[in-house]
């Protein structure tokens, strides 16, 4: 028994901790053993159990709503593999986005970034426009800026101190802005029919793109479980003047996340653009907002530091699920748009931490 | 006992207005458990401050085992082997025990650039062993814990990192760590303690001085930012200082009566204003009853955790009491919000002007007529013309030093934009101003000229409830005091002029 119990108020007075260890087998005994099977079952449990309970029972129960709704359709293996190739995409969006909110910042730039990189690289790979094809070496360029937009995100809210959902604002416009003037406002055609192939192309019956979000799921889930840079973003998101004193580097972390997510922005624009063989600079339009939804129906509270990238998959696989299902229900647009709006508030409310936010403004 | 750990000569504090130390020496002895007192205000936290480097002393230096040393932050502080354990704690509350432990001190857990959770629970394992926290998951959150557990957590942080950087016998501050501790908690804290002397130094901050008395070797006094005194043990067995020794020091001797403008009271007239009766909060207060009589200053003393705080904020409506009554000029009332308690006269002068008694981006003369507008209406509109007669007038009579009606308040000084909260309950036509700590961080010249304004507000019948930062400055204004103690009152001690009665008295009633 440790000297500290926590048991509440009015229990029993805690013990001298000079007379620890005399009868340490009767507390045990007292205490109860975990069982053989538990301890086997304790790594299972544990991944699970940092809050996606709720998450499984929301996606269960969006298939059972549809299900019925449908009369079985929305269970038919087409349309789960419907959802799950729809899913890639605004997964991969969510899980740029969620590293931001983890640390407590806001990112509002998604759509003008993505569709950045989406003009610039639409010009870049063979197309009806210009004489250039790069192919592959796309990919690396359209991350580059993207990171590049971020990285000007996360120095305007550490270095000129600004909060970052104003900033990002900011930079949303400017690079929608810019991707009107880059690409004069066409659609232009892209002509190497390999991205296409890979984009909505299988892999042992899995869409590629739900593969694609799963490697960048890893490789995150990875970063914040076992990484110092994880911790530290956690860590700020909990608390970040007590984060500073503890000695990290707040500034750093801040304006790597923001690179980090910026450079998850550049690869999901060249998804997006390959998806339609096509660019132009609307391509962004509509991305923040069911990505923002995932997040917060994920279980990531948007005070910060709770929820990983784990709750960013599960919460862009309930959106597309939800908007599958209303789809397939011919729910008009209009009433849909709505729904995710209450989803939206809905799980906000369920997720903030209120006791952080002194004022609400 | 050996040459000391620590050592700070002739440190000398300034902060705007306010000189918080003045000259200090401080020592820190291996191995002892050191005991810093004084009221607030003193400057203890400054001085703490100065240890841990979150403060840089303007004069003076700090010699660590020999060798003068800079502390420009907690981070150097500890590489150094001092380190502080907050009274709010410093521990991120949504990480595990284990990431809290070794936070940006990872290096020697990683393998190929990822962290090992099964070498750092191991190690974490045996450092919460070092305090006594041998039933504790080092995987659990940081929430989940009881404040003492949190607090031992922090302090097997520092001694890890201590030895991480080879400081031999690190000193360790603790900060009024009892305040948050049940009585059974506190016992085992001081046991911990006396084992962990052999191998660090510890201070320890506390308003409690029998604990303090009871559980140091030395105890070091300040008294208004100068070192008034140290009471000895001089062997562990020989019986502790005597409480009222360390008040002596803690209080001084004697009052300057002219001081507090003491010639200026007036005696309070018959009629009660105030008046509640068995107010009680769970876990703050219990059957407080008062009499607040037109005139009147009433001192409400006592410790921090005597309940006084939560009284003055049931009686200003900022919280709701869980039973008794409050009555104001005879009429029942019940307080749901502040302006509940405005809209019948009582007016509150937080303890933190900025953020709590003024809208600092406000200028002076919004601020004045915050919660007069009503009375500023032409019409349905507000009229420019009564709004700055309003203004000047209350500006003119609290004397308020302010470039023009239109300079933001943030911009004024601390004693000034303290005058301009009172100016806005006077321009209220409020009965009963309760003032908590009136005088906090102003200097001299602008608290003889509160000193001033509170006799006058009394004299013209205003009843004032008032909270002060020093003893000596409740039992100098008030014609009255009610003395708290573990959430009762424990006595009423008239102040008459002339006849005020003692500082080391009333500390006697207070501890």
């Amino acid at each position: 028994m440790s000297p500290f119990p926590s048991t509440a108020p009015g229990a029993p007075p805690a013990r001298h901790p000079s007379e620890k260890g005399g009868d340490s087998s009767a507390a045990d005994a007292r205490e109860g053993r975990p069982s053989a099977l538990r301890a086997a079952l304790r790594p299972a449990l544990q991944f699970v159990s940092r809050g996606i309970y709720g998450q499984i029972v929301a996606l269960a129960l969006v298939f059972a709503i549809f299900a019925v709704g449908t009369g079985g359709g929305y269970l038919s293996l087409r349309n789960v593999l419907t959802i799950l190739s729809l899913a890639g995409i605004p997964m991969i969006v969510c899980l740029g986005i969620h590293l931001v909110i983890i640390i407590g910042a806001m990112d509002l730039s998604t759509e003008g970034v993505i569709s950045l990189c989406a003009v610039i690289c639409g010009f870049l790979i063979k197309n009806s426009f210009t004489h250039y094809d790069i192919g592959f070496w796309v990919l690396p360029v359209s991350v580059a800026i993207g990171a590049l937009a971020g990285l000007v995100s996360g120095v305007l809210s550490t270095a000129a101190r600004m909060p970052s959902f104003i900033a990002t604002l900011g930079i949303w416009w400017v690079a929608q802005g810019l991707s009107v003037v880059v690409g004069r406002g066409n659609s232009v055609k892209m002509l190497d029919p390999r991205f296409q192939t890979i984009t909505n192309g299988d892999t042992l019956g899995l869409p590629n793109t739900i593969l694609i979000a799963l490697v960048f799921f890893a490789g995150l889930w990875v970063m914040q479980r076992r990484t110092r840079f994880g911790r530290y973003m956690y860590a700020m998101g909990g608390d970040e003047a007590l984060a500073r004193q503890a000695g990290i580097k707040v500034a750093r972390v801040k304006v790597l996340v923001f690179t980090l997510t910026g450079a998850i922005y550049g690869f999901a624009a060249l998804l997006l653009s390959a998806r339609l063989a096509a660019t132009n600079p609307r391509i962004g339009n509509g991305q923040l907002f069911p990505s923002m939804t995932a997040v917060a129906v994920g279980g990531i509270s948007l005070s910060g530091g709770v929820g990983g990238a784990l709750n960013a998959v599960f919460g862009a696989l309930i959106v597309v699920a939800l908007n599958d299902g209303m789809v397939l229900m011919k729910i008009s647009p209009y009433v849909q748009n709505a729904v995710n709006g209450i989803v939206l508030i809905l799980a906000v409310a369920l997720t903030i931490d209120r006791r952080k936010i002194g004022i609400i403004k | 006992m050996g040459e000391p750990v620590l050592r700070l000569r002739g440190i000398v504090k300034r902060f705007p207005g306010v000189v918080a130390l003045r000259g200090i020496d401080f020592e820190v002895r291996p191995h002892e458990i050191l005991g810093l007192v004084g009221e607030n205000g003193a400057g203890k936290s400054t001085l703490m401050k100065i240890l841990v480097g979150l403060e840089r002393p303007d004069e003076g230096e700090i010699v660590l085992r020999g060798r003068p040393v800079v502390l420009d932050g907690p981070e150097t502080a500890i590489r150094h082997g001092i380190g502080m354990v907050f009274q709010e704690g410093c521990m991120i509350p949504n990480l595990s025990v284990l990431d809290n432990l070794f936070l940006c001190h990872e290096d020697g857990f990683t393998r190929f650039g990822l962290l090992s959770p099964r070498a750092m629970a191991e190690r974490a394992r045996e450092q919460l062993a070092v305090v006594g926290l041998t039933d504790l998951d080092p995987r659990q959150q940081m929430s989940e814990l009881s404040p003492a557990r949190k607090q031992m957590v922090e302090v097997a942080r520092l001694l890890w990192l201590s030895e991480l950087y080879q400081a031999q016998n690190p000193t360790l501050i603790l900060d009024e760590p009892t305040t948050v501790l049940q009585e059974g908690e506190v016992r085992i804290l001081f046991s911990l303690l006396a084992k962990l002397r052999e191998r660090a130094s510890i201070v320890f901050i506390s308003h409690r001085l029998e604990e303090v008395v009871q559980h140091t070797d030395r105890v070091y006094v300040l008294k208004d930012g100068e070192h008034v005194g140290t009471l000895e043990r001089p062997a562990p067995d020989a019986p502790a200082p005597e409480v009222p020794g360390v008040v002596r020091l803690m209080v001084g001797h004697e009052l300057s009566a002219e001081h507090y403008r003491e010639s200026m009271q007036t005696e309070p007239g018959q009629e009660v204003v105030l008046r509640a009766r068995g107010l009680r909060k769970t876990g703050a207060f219990r059957d407080f009853s008062l009499d607040l009589h037109a005139g009147e200053i009433v001192g409400l003393v006592g410790l921090l955790g005597s309940g006084k705080e939560e009284v003055c904020r049931c009686l200003t409506g900022a919280e709701r009491p869980d039973g008794g009554s409050i009555e104001v000029r005879g009429q029942r009332v019940r307080f749901a919000s502040p302006k509940d308690a405005i809209a019948v006269g009582v007016g509150c002068v937080p303890i933190d002007r900025r953020s709590d008694g003024l809208a600092t981006t406000l200028d002076v003369a919004d601020n004045v007529n915050l919660l007069v507008l009503r009375r500023l209406l032409a019409g349905p509109f507000l009229s420019p013309r009564r709004e700055r007669e309003s203004a000047e007038h209350w500006v003119r009579e609290c004397l308020i030093k302010a470039p023009s009606l239109r300079t933001p308040c943030g911009n004024l000084s601390g004693g000034n934009q303290q005058k301009l909260v009172i100016a806005k309950w006077l321009a209220a036509q409020v009965q009963v101003l309760i003032l908590d700590h009136p005088t906090r961080g102003i200097d001299v010249g602008a608290k003889d000229e509160i000193y001033a304004r509170i006799r006058t507000l009394a004299a013209s019948g205003m009843s004032l409830l008032i909270m002060c930062d020093t003893l000596e400055e409740d039992i100098g204004l008030s014609n009255r005091l009610v003395v708290m103690k573990d959430g009762a009152i424990v006595r009423e001690i008239a102040c008459a002029p002339r006849r005020k009665p003692p500082p080391v008295e009333v500390v006697s009633y207070v501890v």
